[in-house]
């Protein structure tokens, strides 16, 4: 899933360390999710949410295109 | 985004670049470390089974190779650990509980073979991880212990303070590869057998091949 974490992160001068202390987990984890190729669980993604105080969809995108349902 | 935190982003991807690469390398060398003390291992139980004494001039230069391995393999894990330290970045404390865990490991299994060898503990059959070969019932209670109790025990700890959930899904699928193979090659060779193509089933060597597989696709996820 394409996301917003390299740009947060950078704006922050986060290293991929840092983030993965923020986030207790490690730099593997955060490579993999910035790359798309690990999606985070639910609870992790909101730790990511509330640690750059945004919604998920703001830095998730599953490049939904279609109409909403009602 | 401006010039500045771009390139900042840049300069920390190659950093954590370089350090994955790092402790790639460090947990090869260790792995190549335990490999060469399992070589150890071996020649020396097969030596005693020969009858013991004081090894020939061919033994010596073997075993100082061998040994001139490990050294080398040693150095380039202490160095590589070294350029770690003074790179200055911080390591996640999930890491570190990991690379802990990882140095324990490769040390209490080394020494563990190389002391039970040198000692005599191990006769060359013992030292065969696919025999069948009857073993001394105190080494065979020791093992039990250690992999029926202790592993589990030091497994749980593992995954409640080291794993984080991006090595734990690597370690799911792994484990799920490892378990279709087990479904596919055990009834095959079972077949085979029947057939008289292929010796009887065998369960150790079922078992290592599962723990390929699910080592294999764990390393894959994890570090692709």
């Amino acid at each position: 899933m394409k996301n917003q974490l390299k740009v947060l992160r950078a704006i922050r001068n986060w290293s991929q360390a840092d983030l993965g202390e923020h986030l207790d987990v490690s730099r593997q984890a955060v490579n993999a999710i910035e790359t798309g190729k690990y999606d985070p669980s639910l609870p992790l993604a909101f730790k990511i949410s509330r640690l750059f105080d945004l919604p998920i969809e703001e830095i998730f995108d599953d490049e939904y295109s279609g109409e909403r349902d009602a | 985004m401006t010039n500045t935190q771009e390139s900042a982003m840049r300069d920390a991807d190659q950093k954590t670049g370089g350090n994955i690469a790092r402790n790639l390398w460090m947990m090869l060398s260790g792995v190549g470390i335990i490999m060469l003390l399992g070589v150890i291992t071996g020649f020396l139980s097969q030596h005693n089974a020969q009858g013991g004494g004081a090894l020939d001039l061919a033994g010596v230069a073997v075993l100082g190779a061998i040994a001139a391995a490990i050294l080398i393999l040693a150095f380039v894990v202490w160095k590589l650990f070294q350029q770690g330290k003074q790179s200055g970045e911080k390591v996640p404390r999930r890491e570190k509980v990991y690379n802990r865990f990882l140095i324990g490991g490769f040390l209490f299994g080394g020494v563990t073979g190389l002391a039970l060898a040198l000692t005599g503990g191990l006769d060359a059959h013992e030292t065969v991880l696919m025999s069948n070969a009857a073993m001394s019932p105190v080494l065979a209670i020791i093992l039990s212990i250690a992999i029926g109790v202790i592993l589990p025990a030091i497994t749980l700890y593992w995954h409640r303070h080291a794993v984080d959930e991006q090595e734990e899904a690597a370690y799911g699928f792994g484990a799920l590869i490892a378990m279709y193979a087990f479904w596919f090659i055990a009834p095959v060779w079972w077949f085979l057998w029947r057939g008289g193509i292929l010796p009887e089933v065998n369960g150790v060597t079922l078992y290592f091949i599962t723990m390929f597989f699910a080592l294999v696709v764990w390393f894959w996820k994890k570090y692709r």
